[in-house]
């Protein structure tokens, strides 16, 4: 905890530099970097957030002229991102359910195969290869395909994410029963245990723990394709905060405001940090007998 | 002075050891042994009477909470290949052939490849595992495995042995070959060994005096010299005195 | 081959030849059945094949290599992650290593690294772009970036995870600090790291397709793709695909089995 607020006050310190020395008179790449609009101040983050969090404006009443009430927002960036109602909590929130959707959805898919092709050999001997293929392609690269298909839905965007967590899902869930549950499984049947017993008793808690780390792992996968999603297509979220807002041919032609992209990159640590700590305190609390 | 006393080796004062933890576990308690010079101990005991601790504050791995512990008169500092100390578990190195393995203490010491060269061959010769110099672990048997550990040990030439346990994980069969082959080059090089095991045989076979643990927390229960006459050949362990010892042991082990 | 080995490559071809036809019935149907005016955003586009026919599929192949540019994309692609993957592999595991052997050194990195962790790497390349514009140099940094995190991270759990009894053993046998890192730990490490490195590479090929999808610039694979999705041209898009799919599969395949050839020690045989 103490080095993050060292990191912080040494940060503050570095981009506030250009306010107390000439940086021009200083030799390339120091000149380069301490440049308030590489490396913007501390301040104009926290203003970012500010403004990001606070959220537009009303609209003032019809019948006075607008631009008497034009607030000058600290860049463009923030300003097209108001415009459009958006604000830092609500992006992360609908990045958060996007990322949940994903799990909810993707994750069952994947254990499902994993268990298909982990139990029976045959299955695995003509389901493992299609699968290796099918993983090869990146999930957000068939985006652009499936948006032929289905246009500019939510459904277009969130396919990706399932796909990814589902293709993720896989190899834990088969190392977890053929490498670690299948002597179990054998001596549990030769114990004349059968159906929904073998399933539970044997089989979850054996091949559980490779499970529980899968999900971790699929988790961050998730954030990471949900983001990319949004970056590429979508006009809410995360992704779309960070790239400027704007529809998808004018979008990252935007001046893109350093400030507001590293405030979206911090909250989306902060928020992968948070899911992945809660993950693993779950993962802890349901393999204590692995312990 | 003309008549020696033996020389200590190794002295235990009054060691006690007492692991960390909720709650700690007192492994050690008042414990006080002392090993002589060339002389071959059995430090038996039931499971967890510490003696593992013991052998470990001999490596120097450990600092006893609680005594004294000092190797020929100066306390114990930490791990040295003076102690040769070879593990219960397998430590042999599985990306290093037999011969890479049983140079490395050589290699530590900074010897030329030459000299450990030459060493490592009269190793492989004495082991009876020439030709299988280039062979990694994972193609050794355990038995086989465990004796390269122990003469990566011997290669050091350190003049004190500390075992723990080394055929524990063995079958009978391979068990009796290798303490035959322990034997034999204890024989042949003779050192100050201390020995741990639970086996009552095993100890009997091997040791000049037999220190008996009792269970947690360890202390000396009794001591008792084997008088059997070396060299100890296989028929040994059948003959009336072996017996006779073994139930004192035993005895000792109950109470 | 034994009869179980040549059972499972006769099933492998048998359900991926399987697949193969479906698709081929599945594009002759749809060129009936599947509309073929779609809507983009803001007019209709005609003429479009949403499931191509191999015929199509065959034509545009010969087309996108006959003019080069489908294997100038393959060329600098591959380029760029070659480039990112080096540098943040070895960056990476430097980190990793160092931060594995000295316990402080940890403290120091671990917010650093926690935030890097779990920030997306997508999510840098803007701001990649605004610090180092939009060539080349954004992007293999944007690979390095993530390729090092997760060597870094791969590393120190391999330096943390060697089994104290080796540790015990070189000790007892006098090596000095020095000896025990490169003679053991660095062994001991090795296959963990480069299981870490396997997982970078397909981090590294996910990452610069979609960079070069967002700065899609001529020639490159994630161009390719952009292209295709903008006409729309459905048959390149697939190929282009297709080929991504193909280059993740091979490279992960030679990944495979460099790290089997390096440990070999590790496999029991007898």
């Amino acid at each position: 905890m103490s080095s993050l607020i060292v990191l912080a006050l040494a940060y503050t310190l570095l981009s506030n530099a250009s306010r107390f020395i000439d940086v021009d008179q200083l030799p390339d790449p120091l000149r380069s970097t301490l440049r308030p609009d590489v490396l913007p101040p501390t301040q104009a983050l926290v203003q970012a957030i500010v403004d990001l969090v606070r959220g537009p404006e009303k609209q003032p009443p019809p019948d006075e002229p607008a631009h008497m009430h034009h607030h000058v927002h600290t860049s463009d960036h923030v300003g097209v991102l108001l415009q459009q109602g958006v604000t830092l909590q609500t992006s992360l929130l609908i990045t958060t359910g996007r990322v949940l959707f994903g799990m909810v959805v993707g994750a069952p898919l994947g254990i499902l195969i994993g268990l298909l092709i982990g139990l029976s050999r045959r299955v695995d001997d003509y389901v493992h290869p299609i699968y290796v293929l099918v993983r090869s392609i990146p999930p957000l690269a068939l985006i652009t395909y499936i948006m032929l298909w289905l246009g500019h839905t939510e459904a277009h965007r969130l396919i990706p994410i399932v796909y990814a967590v589902a293709t993720t899902m896989v190899i834990p869930t088969y190392h977890g029963v053929r490498d670690l549950a299948s002597t179990y499984l054998v001596a549990a049947r030769s114990l004349g245990a059968r159906g929904w017993l073998l399933l539970r008793r044997v089989l979850l808690p054996a091949a559980g723990p490779a499970v529980l780390s899968g999900l971790r792992y699929a988790l961050a996968i998730a954030w990471m394709t949900a983001v990319g999603s949004e970056m590429l297509m979508a006009d809410n979220g995360m992704g779309n905060l960070i790239v400027g807002g704007g529809m998808w041919a004018s979008r990252f032609q935007t001046r893109s405001d350093p400030a507001v992209v590293m405030v979206g990159i911090l909250a989306l640590a902060a928020a992968g940090w948070l899911m992945d700590s809660g993950a693993r305190l779950l993962t802890i609390r349901l393999t204590r007998w692995a312990r | 002075m003309s008549t020696d006393a033996p020389r200590m080796r190794l002295e235990a004062a009054d060691v006690g050891y007492t692991y960390p933890g909720q709650p700690p576990t007192r492994a050690l308690d008042s414990l006080t042994v002392s090993i002589a010079d060339n002389e071959f101990v059995a430090l038996l005991g039931p499971v967890g009477c510490g003696k593992t601790t013991l052998l470990r504050i001999f490596a120097g791995f450990l600092t006893p909470t609680q005594g004294v512990v000092r190797c020929d008169g100066a306390s114990v500092d930490g791990p040295s290949w003076q102690r040769g100390y070879v593990l219960q578990e397998s430590a042999i190195f599985p990306w290093m052939s037999v011969r890479e393995n049983l140079e490395f203490g050589l290699l530590a010491k900074g010897m030329e490849p030459e000299a450990r060269r030459a060493v490592s061959d009269e190793l492989l010769r004495l082991l009876g595992l020439s030709g299988f110099e280039a062979a990694y672990p994972k193609q050794l048997s355990s038995g086989m495995s465990k004796m390269v550990e122990v003469a990566r040990v011997l290669a050091t030439d350190p003049s004190m042995l500390l075992l723990d346990e080394p055929f524990g994980a063995l079958d009978a069969q391979t068990r009796a070959r290798m303490q035959d082959e322990l034997a034999r080059l204890w024989e042949q090089r003779r050192k100050t060994v201390v020995f741990v095991t639970h086996d009552v045989e095993e100890a009997l076979y091997l040791a000049d005096r037999i220190v008996v643990l009792t269970a947690r927390p360890g202390r000396v229960q009794q001591q008792l010299k084997v008088a059997l006459a070396r060299p100890r050949p296989l028929e040994t362990r059948f003959a009336p005195e072996f017996s006779a010892l073994k139930r004192q042991v035993w005895e000792s082990l109950r109470s | 081959m034994s009869l179980v080995q040549r059972n499972r490559i006769k099933r492998a071809l048998l359900s991926l030849g399987a697949i193969a036809v479906v698709y081929g019935i599945a594009a002759e149907i749809g060129r009936w059945v599947l509309p073929h005016r779609i809507w983009m955003d803001v007019h209709y586009i005609d003429n479009v094949e949403l499931l191509p026919t191999y015929e199509s599929l065959a034509e545009e192949l010969a087309f996108l290599i006959q003019s080069w540019i489908l294997p100038s994309s393959i060329l600098v692609s591959t380029g760029r992650i070659l480039a990112g993957f080096l540098l943040g592999s070895v960056v990476g595991i430097v980190v990793g290593l160092a931060t594995g052997r000295a316990a402080r050194l940890e403290y120091v990195a671990d917010p650093w690294t926690t935030l890097l962790r779990f920030t997306p790497a997508l999510a840098l390349l803007p701001l990649y772009v605004i610090w180092f514009g939009y060539g080349e140099a954004s992007k293999i940094l944007l690979i390095a970036t993530s390729v090092a995190v997760v060597a870094m991270l791969g590393a120190h759990q391999a330096v943390r995870g060697v089994p104290q009894v080796y540790l015990d053993a070189a000790r007892a046998l006098g090596a000095s600090p020095r000896l025990i890192f490169r003679k053991i730990v660095l062994p001991a490490a090795f296959p963990q790291i480069f299981a870490s490195l396997r997982v970078a590479l397909a981090l590294a090929w996910v990452t610069i397709v979609v960079a070069e999808l967002i700065d899609a610039k001529m020639p490159s694979l994630g161009y390719l793709l952009a292209l295709a999705g903008a006409y729309p041209r459905v048959p390149q898009m697939l190929i282009g695909l297709a080929t991504i799919g193909a280059l993740v599969f091979l490279s992960d395949m030679l990944a495979l089995s460099l790290h089997a050839k390096v440990t070999r020690w590790m496999r029991r045989t007898g």
